[in-house]
């Protein structure tokens, strides 16, 4: 038996798939590839796996990670990566399919980039504007979870950003707090736009990289 | 794929996976090589839709011939419409994201009468003109099918040409003729009249209608050398018919998350309420080979650990433990599960207790339809309570300790005694659960009664019959609330409002057409669907246009009245309907086909059920 990763990008028409119903089609993509994988034991058995950190319904994603136990431990990984793909629906595709290197656990940040327009400011103005918002003292955005709802100061949890005019659109490039213990959701980014400066911007949001506590790519 | 500008507001919406497409299976085809576009129309929500077999069949089949692209759509929830009408985007197809303007059919499946408002609507958010008569080129043919096609009046000033029987032969035969006439600049009148000769092709606009003074029909023309009767096209061999190896599999989560085999068509029962049961006759089924060959392309090709096993009554199916035998060869090992869905009381035996597994999580569900033993023989629901009774008491030693008990109130001839009968049978169903030895012990029984209001629908026995007023069935339902008297008991009703409305629409005439338009105007949708429908609203409506309900719903009608639907032909004669409908009040049934021929008409065709040897009934 051994630990394997498979890693996937989740964009186009599969980032409107969500993180429940994601876990869903692959228990049924894994049954159709006819993969060797561990499952559960008990009244209804379905394959076991786990997901290292869950992406929110409408962002891309490009570093998208799923772990499983491969009971044939000859089976080359390679064969693993092409027998999901042909099983995968549009918009999601395997890319690699590693060993676990690093627990899910020590996830701490992720890297964002998000594209803004709108239709009623331009793109220079717009790009002002997020400016200023990122240069402002504090954000405080009210936090939705589990809890209730809660103010986060979203500058503080900022730890690096890039952004960039491109002409058609604002570039942002953004590492926020991700993991089990702080998330911070870069779509409070578009909110804080809203609410301070009343504009409502068009966004395209990737989550591009995943990191450890060391700001080191989770492998 | 979707637009730039639908992509803008898909985060705005509820479930956005309903409105891009690109699922596992969804075909996308070069328009480069691409002849006719066909828009499939479901006028109902994507989950509602993507669980609809015959969607599939179709959808597969029209996309095997390589000069036709037939896309997917569905009716957008509300949410979705308004920002689609606030930004002006028109209803696309799901594969190509290209509006609906740009195919060549758009075609709708009717399958409840209650979304015939949202047929129209779609049209209308596709910027298409509802009225056939405003659409006067050869593109945009608009056509429909389905089991509310049998009665196709209320819709036929809106739909070009309705398909009567099932579709695999008689929809490709309309495009392959379309093809043709658009390739010889032929108009599109030309094309509606040669269509009109196909068999199963009803064009509305090639009859006229007269009424009596009473509103009744006096007489039903053709024109432009139309049939006088429409026959319906039926498949004679399944196992040559066509069957798609795969489905679409969609991503979100659908009604019925499964793979679907069709093991027969039509029924052998003849319940006398049932449009189905008469619409589909005769009986045909797959063989056990080809039911087993096509259930293991499509757990291939899916990847779904759970086959359902479709019919109108699947334990009917001749060699139903044959055939679980030979799937359970594989599907153990294979770790998918075989459902078999609309069991009747008599069909539940140990042998296929013990090879279905999947209806544990459900619990049992049984539909004896009426309390009594004399309604239920007026209905010709052969069902009697000691089997009923037998049924559960094997059901509870086999660990179960859920049922599900359907019925219908506002039959013809009940009394509130029947009604009061509902609640004793289920009160009878609990106490076999406690006088069973091999019960689960520490669980209690749940049972539960769930009561729908008959509606009389055309092709049946009762196309003739009155249905209960709203007042009568409200009267019903409180007595049988009344009549439960054990908490063991959980009693669900649906609304009589949508019944009645399903009434009018369901035995309509052109009349109503005018209606179904300015209800369209008005931005009526979505009426099978609470948060929409509003029976009010309707009401002042009708009574805007001068429409008087109690005529379709209430009326009882005559033996000799020209019904609306009279020129549409689906084999079964109108002479065996009221010998049925007389029985019906005699309380005296029908046996089933497997047992006796009744000579219902379609024999006529010699195939299926009406040529097989029968075996002298135990
Ligand atoms: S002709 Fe006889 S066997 Fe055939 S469908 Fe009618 S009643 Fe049944």
């Amino acid at each position: 038996m051994r630990n394997v990763r498979v890693w996937f990008k989740k964009e186009g028409t599969a980032k409107y798939i969500s993180h429940l119903d994601l876990n869903r089609n692959m228990l049924r993509i894994i049954h159709m590839a006819k993969l060797p994988i561990w499952y559960t034991e008990g009244f209804n058995p379905h394959p076991f796996i786990t997901f290292a950190l869950p992406l929110s319904l409408g962002f891309s994603g490009l570093r998208e990670s799923m772990d499983f136990k491969l009971l044939d431990d000859e089976m080359d990984l390679n064969e693993v990566k092409d027998r999901l793909n042909k099983c995968l629906p549009g918009g999601i595709t395997v890319y690699d399919v590693t060993e676990q290197v690093m627990k899910p656990a020590r996830i701490t940040y992720a890297l964002f980039n998000l594209k803004l327009s709108c239709d009623t400011v331009n793109t220079d103005e717009l790009y002002e504007k997020v400016r200023e918002l990122f240069a402002m003292d504090e954000i405080m955005m009210d936090k939705k979870s589990k809890a209730g709802i809660k103010e986060v100061d979203l500058k503080e949890n900022i730890c690096k950003f890039d952004i960039k005019n491109c002409e058609s659109y604002v570039n942002i490039d953004v590492i926020l707090p991700a993991g089990s213990m702080t998330n911070v959701n870069p779509k409070l980014i578009v909110d804080a736009l809203k609410k301070f400066f009343d504009i409502e911007a068009d966004f395209e949001i990737v989550r591009v990289d995943i990191y450890n506590e060391n700001v080191e790519s989770f492998v | 794929m979707y637009s730039k500008e639908v992509e803008r507001i898909l985060l705005k919406v509820q479930k956005p996976g309903r409105y891009v497409g690109g699922e596992l299976n969804s075909v996308i085809k070069d328009k480069k090589d691409i002849d006719v576009r066909f828009a499939f129309c479901f006028p109902d929500v994507y989950e509602v839709g993507m669980s609809h077999l015959g969607m599939k069949i179709l959808y597969s089949q029209f996309n095997t011939v390589p000069y036709i692209w037939c896309e997917r759509v569905f009716a957008p929830w509300i949410d979705m419409e308004e920002l689609m009408i606030e930004r002006n985007i028109p209803l696309y197809g799901l594969e190509s994201g290209d509006p609906i303007t740009d195919f060549d059919f758009i075609g709708f499946t009717l399958q409840y009468e209650l979304s015939y408002t949202n047929v129209l609507n779609m049209l209308k958010l596709a910027k298409i003109p509802i009225k056939s008569k405003d659409r006067p080129e050869l593109k945009n043919i608009v056509v429909a099918g389905g089991p509310c096609a049998c009665n196709p009046e209320p819709l036929a000033e809106f739909i070009d040409i309705f398909f009567i029987g099932e579709g695999e032969e008689v929809d490709l035969e309309v495009i392959e003729l379309y093809r043709k006439f658009r390739a010889e600049n032929k108009s599109k009148k030309e094309f509606l009249i040669a269509a009109s000769q196909i068999q199963g092709v009803y064009v509305p606009a090639l009859y006229n209608v007269e009424y009596n003074n009473d509103g009744t029909i006096k007489s039903f023309t053709p024109e432009e050398g139309a049939p006088a009767k429409i026959t319906k096209r039926l498949m004679m061999n399944l196992d040559e018919v066509f069957y798609p190896d795969n489905f679409v599999v969609p991503t979100i989560e659908i009604i019925h998350d499964r793979a679907v085999e069709e093991i027969f068509r039509g029924c052998i029962r003849g319940c006398r309420f049932c449009q189905a049961g008469f619409l589909y006759r005769p009986v045909r089924e797959k063989s056990v080979a080809t039911i087993d060959k096509q259930c293991r392309e499509l757990c291939k090709n899916t990847g779904y650990d759970e086959v359902s096993l479709s019919s109108l009554s699947s334990s009917d199916y001749s060699r139903v433990v044959e055939l679980l035998t030979q799937l359970n060869k594989w599907s153990n090992e294979e770790k998918v599960s075989i459902s078999l869905p609309s069991l009747r009381v008599d069909g539940f035996t140990d042998d296929i207790m013990s090879k279905i597994k999947t209806v544990r999580k459900s619990g049992l569900t049984f539909a004896p339809e009426a309390g009594s033993q004399r309604l239920r023989n007026v209905i010709n629901k052969n069902v009697f309570e000691d089997e009923l009774l037998q049924t559960c008491d094997t059901a509870f030693g086999g660990g179960w300790s859920k049922v599900k008990l359907y019925f219908m109130i506002g039959l013809p001839t009940e009394t509130l005694d029947d009604v009061a009968e509902i609640a004793a049978l289920g009160q009878k169903v609990v106490d076999t659960y406690y006088r069973n030895p091999n019960k689960q012990k520490g669980r209690a029984v749940s049972v539960t009664v769930s009561a729908s209001s008959f509606v009389p629908k055309p092709f049946t026995p009762f196309q003739w019959e009155p249905q209960d007023t709203i007042p009568q069935l409200h009267e019903k339902q409180q007595h049988l609330k009344k009549s439960i008297t054990t908490k063991k008991i959980t009693y669900n009703y649906h609304e009589a409002d949508t019944s009645f409305l399903e009434a009018v629409f369901a035995r309509g005439d052109r009349k109503l057409c005018k209606v179904m338009e300015i209800a369209c105007q008005n931005g009526f949708h979505f009426d099978g669907w609470d948060d929409c429908f509003s029976l009010d609203a309707w009401m002042k409506l009708f009574e805007q246009c001068g429409i008087d309900t109690a005529f379709y719903a209430n009326r009882r009608r005559s033996f000799d009245e020209l019904l609306p639907w009279d020129h549409i032909d689906y084999g079964v004669t109108k002479e065996f309907l009221i010998s049925e409908c007389k029985k019906a009040y005699e309380a005296a049934t029908t046996p089933n086909c497997r047992q006796k021929c009744s000579n219902c008409g379609v024999g006529k065709w010699k195939g299926g059920i009406c040529v097989e040897k029968r075996q002298s009934m135990v």
